[in-house]
């Protein structure tokens, strides 16, 4: 007989039984369904009922969703990941082959991330769908696609909140900040794994909330919110406040989860001297998120019981300008929460790329840290149309000033370009591409950073130009030179160079000729938030659609690309890019446990001036406490 | 040739034709100005151009000067990257100028450009100031003018309708509610009066009293030009892109025989 009979079961790791069951999401969604039902009509029959008793109300759809969020966590198998074993039970997890692990709950930090970023990238097709229609509506100078200008608004709404709470914030940092940090540090999990997976679970939930948002009523203020406007538009404006909810909540748990690895995880010799850059990124990028989504969480519930009561805070006898200072007070720290991971990626492919150590690493660090701080103190060049005067220079001050710290990350970058020997491939074109276009992003920043220049070019196209040029431009094309580099490490397999460069270049023109265009109609009499126009904006309008389409299909030519790669592409080696990093010496792709043995990490990773290893696995084989 | 030689003259280069650029290009970067103030904000850009220019080429030269100029050659191991970790020129010299750019963008034009509008809406420089009462409801200006004794100016159509003189400062008071629904103060939103060919625009926000002065310089009209049009510039409601009417800058002769007109109508 075996021993492993004689082994009294002191483990913790719960059984593993493959059985007939229903399907995880499927589970969530009856769940959800259920969780709903129950307290909606908890809540409009027997609570709180209203004349002519509607079975939904505003109040009763509020808390029947939190209900289904729950249910839905529950359901999909928080139930059993994380509930019961808090309670002392075991539970069963169960443990899916294959494909089938992404759809269900997983405390592993790789799953974890993978799911992150198919949710980001399922935002970014809706989101991108809506941004085709929102073009289509504009080839057009009048009405034609849609009827009504209030459904054009609710569709640049969902565009702008999915883009900005699901993609923006989450890609990069939920997405590859979960699979890659731990992996970077020398970990097999992440400091909270339960928690983190019930935080990615957040995300489709979100998403579908606010693409569903029009089920209730067209909605009118895009993803800002602004009161009062808010208050007088109709009930779909209640599932973008409970949306964003939701996404932001993820985020935050992410952030906190992060934090602590990076604190407590890494492994020996793993100083913070030698921390990565990309492992950097998500810890200033995580401090901001910390400070700063409780902060719009508490200004939308605010939003929400001010329309829920309904009280007059943000109307003409309350404040509106009040709602706009919460919102920026986030909203612009919001926007480097999205770029600054951006900026650690560059920073952590270019040495790898060029074979050369980093350039002025103190700088690089300096710089993400001071955009960190500084980014809390520039949110009113937003409101340079409604402050007073006497406020507009402090703000204008920050604001120039913050572009020296982003500047940094161009001094870094840039000195590790130069007499490098830079291997010319789809992700180095993708990282100088993102560089490009970060550049003119942030210099159209610093015209808009101008009070005299920003009242004219302030809520017209010029702004959205430049904001596309910082969000599409730096985060999206780093999120995609990012997903080339590590789809080796993902998947084990290697995109063809070829379609890649091909698809790199499409998306760089198509963008940059779409973008480009925005600025002049905005400083040619574009206003945002219109669906119609005055005819002499029609041709440029047209054209401009036309290359949006374009790019539409460039990000489709890259998805289908890299999910061909993923399944069907070339076996890659296991470290193709010869890097030093920790994440390279596991296996491609790592095994469940990332590191049978801890690694011991001896130099900085972007030694590439010689060839010594700068992480070694102790060979006595054993394992190895993981703080240092 | 060495590297540093050869990025020095081509960066030098692409500077020169980059400041013809913006000398040809800069000043219609507006499109069309009709007041003191877009002129000072195309100004203000201008500046901000000349010298950017320099600063965007060097980084754009290095973008492509790496590819072509440091790229290794597949299977060529015998050229090995440099090594160098650090260069304390380089960095003092990026460090010094994105400092002091940054400085004088903020000296000027940012903090020369807004003394002047300051000045413009110092009470103490108001002796000849036309005053235009503006009040926004969702989704409609009117347009008033109190030294006159005309409220509600509009068009032969009834349609909502601005005249201005020419060369003659004007401070809009803007308002926002319904001016139909007096009952309810809380009915309005959050508009801007935004005026493309000025240059310049301001929210209206509701339970407030907001300013805007400006100073238009040549005699337009949106019949002309559709960038001589108000128009709302903050998301208001479905009626948000109807919000807006014709402007029409004129002698200020024709302004008074306008006025007079106007004064009838009103009667
Ligand atoms: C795929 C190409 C895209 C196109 C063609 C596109 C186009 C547009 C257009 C036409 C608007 C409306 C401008 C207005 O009237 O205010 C808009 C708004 C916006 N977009 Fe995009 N977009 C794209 C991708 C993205 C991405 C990737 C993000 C962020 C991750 C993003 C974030 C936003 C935001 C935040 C708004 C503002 C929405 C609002 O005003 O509430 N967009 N976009
Ligand atoms: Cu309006
Ligand atoms: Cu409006």
């Amino acid at each position: 007989m075996s021993t492993l009979e004689l082994r009294p079961d002191i483990s913790p790791v719960p059984q593993v039984v493959k059985s007939k069951r229903m399907p995880p999401v499927i589970r969530g969604i009856l769940w959800s369904a259920i969780g709903f039902l129950v307290i909606n009509t908890l809540i409009s029959y027997v609570l709180d009922p209203r004349y002519g008793h509607p079975f939904i109300t505003q109040v009763s759809i509020t808390f029947g969703w939190f209900a289904a969020m729950v249910g839905w966590v529950l359901g999909v198998g928080a139930w059993e990941g994380a509930v019961l074993p808090a309670f002392g039970h075991h539970g069963t997890l169960y443990t899916a082959p294959g494909w089938k692990r992404f759809f269900e709950y997983s405390t592993e930090h790789k799953v974890i991330g993978l799911q992150y970023i198919g949710s980001s990238a399922g935002g970014f097709f809706i989101a991108g769908l809506a941004a085709m229609l929102m073009r289509l509506e504009l080839m057009n100078n009048s009405m034609w696609l849609f009827n009504y200008p209030q459904q054009y608004l609710t569709t640049v709404g969902i565009h702008g909140t999915i883009m900005m709470f699901s993609v923006g914030t989450v890609a990069l940092v939920g997405g590859l900040g979960n699979y890659l940090v731990p992996l970077m540090i020398g970990s097999n999990t992440s400091a909270f794994p339960r928690m983190s997976g019930i935080s990615v679970l957040l995300v489709p939930f979100g998403i579908v909330t606010v693409a569903l948002s029009p089920l209730l009523g067209y909605w009118s203020t895009g993803w800002r919110g602004y009161e009062p406007l808010a208050s007088q538009d109709p009930s779909g404006i209640l599932f973008y406040y409970l949306g964003v909810f939701a996404l932001t909540l993820s985020s935050l748990l992410v952030s906190i989860n992060l934090t602590a690895t990076v604190i407590f995880k890494r492994a020996p010799g793993m100083t913070w001297g030698r921390l990565p850059m990309f492992a950097w990124g998500i810890t200033t990028v995580s401090l901001l998120n910390i400070i700063w989504l409780p902060e719009i969480q508490l200004t939308f519930v605010m939003s929400l019981v001010n329309r829920l009561v309904p009280l007059p805070l943000f109307t003409a006898t309350g404040s509106p300008l009040t709602y706009m200072e919460l919102f920026w007070l986030f909203g612009h720290p919001e926007v480097y929460i999205v770029v600054v991971p951006a900026l650690a990626l560059w920073q952590e492919i270019i040495p790898v790329m060029t074979r050369k150590p980093l350039f002025a690493r103190q700088w690089g660090v300096i710089g993400l840290i001071f955009v960190m701080m500084l980014s809390g103190f520039v949110w009113a060049h937003h409101m340079f149309t409604n402050m007073r005067n006497v406020e507009m220079m402090p703000f204008s001050f920050f604001t120039e000033m913050i572009s020296i710290p982003t500047g940094f990350a161009y001094l870094v970058a840039l000195g590790t370009l130069w007499r490098g020997r830079l291997k010319f491939n789809t992700v180095s074109l993708l990282v100088l591409m993102s560089m490009f276009n970060f550049l003119i992003g942030g210099m159209t920043g610093v015209f808009l950073a101008d009070p005299i220049i920003n009242l004219q070019a302030h809520d017209t196209f010029f702004v959205v130009g430049h904001f596309h040029y910082t969000i599409i431009g730096g985060m999206v094309f780093s999120w995609l030179a990012a997903m080339y580099y590590w789809l080796p490490k993902m998947s084990g397999r290697m995109y063809n160079e070829r379609l890649g460069k091909i698809g790199a270049i499409w998306i760089f023109l198509a963008f940059n000729l779409t973008f480009s265009q925005f600025f002049l109609l905005g400083l040619h009499g574009m206003n945002r938030w219109v669906s119609v126009y005055p005819s002499y904006l029609q041709p440029m309008n047209f054209e401009t659609s036309i290359f949006a389409f374009l790019l539409g299909l460039g990000f489709l030519f890259h998805l289908v690309h890299i999910w061909w790669a993923w399944r069907a592409g070339q076996k890659a080696e296991g470290n193709p890019w010869e890097s030093k990093s920790v994440e390279w010496i596991t296996a491609s792709p790592p095994a469940e446990e990332s590191f049978p043995v801890i690694p011991r990490i001896v130099s900085s990773t972007y030694t590439y001036d010689n060839d010594e290893p700068a992480v070694i696995i102790p060979s006595d084989g054993k394992r190895v406490a993981t703080t240092s | 040739m060495s590297d540093v030689v050869l990025f020095g003259i081509l960066w030098v280069i692409l500077t020169i034709l980059g400041e013809i650029g913006v000398s040809l290009w800069g000043h219609n970067m507006y499109y069309y100005m009709a007041s003191t103030q877009a002129i000072e904000g195309n100004h203000a850009a201008i500046f901000l151009m000349i010298f950017l220019t320099p600063i965007f080429m060097f980084v754009v030269l290095m973008l492509f000067f790496v590819p072509f100029r440091f790229r290794a050659k597949d299977g060529d191991r015998k050229v090995k990257a440099a090594t160098f970790k650090t260069n304390r020129t380089f960095i003092s010299i990026w460090v010094t100028v994105s400092v002091c750019v940054n400085v004088l963008f903020f000296i000027h034009p940012t903090a020369s450009a807004a003394e002047m509008m300051f000045q413009e809406a110092n009470p103490a420089n108001q002796q000849n100031t036309l005053i235009v009462d503006v009040v926004a409801r969702q989704w409609q200006w009117y347009f008033s003018y109190p030294q006159y004794g005309v409220t509600n100016t509009v068009n032969a159509n009834g349609f909502n309708d601005l005249y201005l003189p020419v060369g003659r400062k004007v401070e809009f008071v803007l308002r926002s509610y319904d001016p139909n629904h007096t009952y309810d103060p809380n009915l309005d939103v959050v508009h801007d009066l935004w005026i493309p060919a000025f240059g310049i625009k301001e929210d209206v926000i509701p339970g407030e009293t907001r300013f805007m002065y400006v100073t238009p310089n040549v005699i337009t009209s949106f019949e002309k030009n559709p960038m001589v049009r108000v128009q709302c510039a903050e998301v208001c409601g479905p009626g948000h892109p109807y919000m807006w009417a014709p402007v029409h800058v004129v002698s200020s002769s024709n302004f008074a025989t306008w006025i007079a007109q106007q004064k009838k109508q009103n009667g």
